[in-house]
């Protein structure tokens, strides 16, 4: 509208200068078409033929006088000519020279026009107006055309797509119509793109509900497996709070309702309180190597106070969190035990075996404290005469007495006291704790007062005897293998002073306990 | 523009003194082809320009230059006499001239010449009338009457 308006005034002032040139030039003409007339007024100084002249041009309603002279004779004079000088900007003069019909360089006079240029500016003001308002109407026109065209056929179209739109379910499989007039423009092509979208955004839509169904099973299943697990699942801060767990966990922990961990508060450690120090140590190694780590633990189950095994696993999954796995290992733990015990026994005497007697001789001394005199001794035990024994009654014979043998040295050893059959015919007892060198004199020579009885072997009896060596260990540095060594030789040594005796290591022989029987 | 008119109207005017020029020439006498103005003795005219000549006859003034009344005589408008004349003197064609006059008909202040039918009685009236003034071709003018202007194509 704005742009109309100012094009209009543009058109109008130009209209304007315009009209006035057109009016000067159309004057000029006027004035050429009386030209010849006025050329013979003039040269005939004729007045009324002059009067005649002027006449015909103060018709026009543009000029306002008209002045015709012949040299300085005024040959006709009519109209307004007194105040050009008055008003210069309002009048003005247009003056032609008139020369002689028949020369055309002989000057006869002059016919002087008097313009009003208020008149040929209204004249052109009323014709620029009318422009002016032919042009505003043409442009309103348009313009209401547009609008109406826009409407019918943008607006309209996209407003019914819009609607459409607006009420659309993506998963209903709908589509948008498309506007009947508009099937092959842009209309048409922006709502088939629209309804390619929605048909993708749809699959998308089914695609992603179907995933999430999956994903749901899944979890479910997932969830299934941890909760029905037998194995204890958890997961855990990097202070060793307990953040969640399955019901596996507090199984396997043997946890009574008032135990029962609080998430985010209470911390494994609590729940273990005999390894909190070391299920720290795991937390912290586990989460600086960044990889996983066990521990086995002893513990009471229950309430009955059964002693068994769990073994926790953690897994780092994160620089602050951790994933930990819980397992009841006691029936491994008690069959690796009873393999221990297998491997440690001999199978013949249910005693120790060598190397058992080393397993328990090197555990004992371990635990002596340093700088302590005399608390093991350990008697090396050799029989006499079982040579003959086995050779007169077989290897069933030899057994039957090396078992009676091993009774007989249970019955006279103390409780706690090792007692072994490393090889053959020979034993051993460690004797622990002991501080009395007469003592295991004692007790070495009811062995062999012991084992001379005859032996009852299925109906006949078998006659043997044993020769001992006693060692005690030393004040300082001494280990199980010269221990072992200074018994072995002092046997020996009884051995060929005639058998049945008892020797003493020479190394620590106590005098008054030299004695022999 | 209007050198483009008058270069055209001169070259129309030389075409049309020709076109006379040969018209008197192809007459069954053999005639001068000068024309005079001539006046009466009397009235002491001795000689007239071609414009003053034109003043008087085109009716701008009716006195001779001296001050004295002039009567001017024209000739039949269909002689070939007053066609060339007009031509030499006012370089207009018969049309313009009956044109020219008129324009002045309706004013009633100016009339155009009186016109004789005979160019010797012509020269019998300004030999008889001293205001009178007359043009003639050469051949026919006798010493009762003055050459005020000669007019050759």
């Amino acid at each position: 509208m704005i742009l109309g308006l100012t094009f209009a005034s543009f058109v109008s002032t130009s209209v304007d200068r315009r009209e006035q040139q057109r009016e000067e030039i159309r004057l000029q003409e006027l004035l050429a078409t009386v030209e010849r007339t006025a050329q013979i007024a003039c040269y005939l100084n004729d007045s009324k033929l002059a009067a005649e002249i002027a006449h015909g041009l103060i018709s026009n309603r543009t000029v306002s006088g008209v002045s015709i002279t012949s040299g300085a004779t005024v040959l006709s004079r009519v109209g307004n000519t007194a105040a050009v000088q008055a008003d210069p900007s309002r009048r003005s003069v247009i003056a032609r020279q008139v020369y002689s019909p028949f020369d055309a360089h002989d000057s006869v006079g002059e016919i002087v026009l008097f313009v009003d240029r208020a008149k040929i500016h209204a004249a052109a003001s009323n014709y620029s107006r009318a422009a002016s308002l032919a042009m505003g109407l043409q442009v309103a026109l348009v313009a209401i055309g547009v609008a109406i065209a826009v409407y019918f056929f943008t607006t309209r179209p996209i407003r019914a797509v819009t609607t459409e739109l607006h009420r659309i379910r993506f998963d209903s499989g709908t589509r948008l119509s498309v506007p009947a007039s508009n099937r092959s423009d842009e209309i048409g092509t922006l709502v088939a793109d629209v309804n390619a979208l929605i048909a993708s955004l749809a699959d998308l839509l089914t695609t992603e509900r179907e995933l999430r169904i999956s994903h749901e099973v899944g979890e479910r299943k997932l969830r299934l497996i941890v909760e029905k697990a037998e194995t204890g699942l958890f997961v855990l801060d990097q202070r060793g709070v307990l953040e969640s767990w399955n019901p596996a966990f507090i199984r396997l922990l043997h946890l009574t309702p008032p135990q029962l961990p609080q998430s985010g508060v209470t911390p494994l450690q609590e729940l273990l309180p005999s390894d909190a120090v070391r299920l720290s140590q795991l937390i912290s190694q586990c989460l600086s190597t960044g990889q996983s780590y066990d521990l086995d633990i002893e513990m009471a189950m229950g309430e009955n106070a059964r002693t068994g095994w769990i073994e926790v696993t953690l897994n780092p999954i994160g620089p602050t969190a951790l994933q930990g796995v819980l397992n009841d290992i006691t029936e491994r733990k008690q069959s690796e035990l009873h393999a221990q015990v297998l491997a440690s026994q001999d199978t013949l005497t249910g005693l120790l075996n060598r190397r058992g007697l080393d397993v328990r001789l090197g555990a004992v001394f371990s635990l002596l404290p340093a700088g302590s005199a005399l608390q093991l001794a350990l008697l090396q035990i050799d029989l006499d005469h079982f040579k003959e024994v086995n050779d007169a009654y077989g290897h069933e014979g030899g057994d039957r007495v090396l078992r009676h043998v091993a009774k007989i040295l249970e019955r006279n050893a103390r409780r706690g006291d090792l007692i072994a059959r490393p090889g053959g015919d020979e034993f051993v007892i460690v004797l622990i704790g002991i501080t009395d060198r007469f003592k295991a004199e004692q007790i070495a020579k009811a062995v062999i007062a012991d084992i001379q009885q005859p032996i009852d072997i299925g109906g006949q009896y078998a006659h043997i005897g044993a020769s001992v060596g006693i060692a005690f260990t030393s004040e300082e540095g001494d280990s199980p293998e010269s221990l072992v060594r200074r018994a072995d030789s002092a046997m020996y040594s009884a051995k060929k002073a005639g058998r049945g005796q008892v020797h003493f290591a020479p190394d620590c022989v106590p005098s008054q306990a030299n004695a022999v029987a | 523009m209007r050198s483009i008119v008058s270069a055209w109207t001169r070259t129309r005017i030389c075409l049309q003194v020709l076109f006379a020029l040969a018209m008197a020439l192809s007459g069954p006498a053999a005639r001068a082809q000068t024309l005079v103005v001539i006046v009466n003795p009397s009235i002491g005219v001795q000689h007239l320009t071609r414009r003053e000549a034109l003043d008087i006859f085109l009716g701008r003034y009716r006195t001779f230059p001296s001050g004295v009344s002039a009567l001017p005589l024209d000739l039949d408008v269909n002689s070939a006499e007053r066609r060339l004349f007009y031509l030499l003197l006012a370089h207009k064609d018969p049309a313009d001239m009956s044109s020219y006059w008129a324009r002045l008909t309706f004013s009633g202040k100016i009339s155009p010449p009186f016109a004789v039918t005979d160019a010797r009685m012509a020269v019998d009236i300004v030999a008889n009338n001293p205001n009178a003034i007359a043009y003639a071709d050469r051949s026919i003018v006798d010493n009762r009457v003055r050459i005020a202007l000669e007019l050759t194509p």
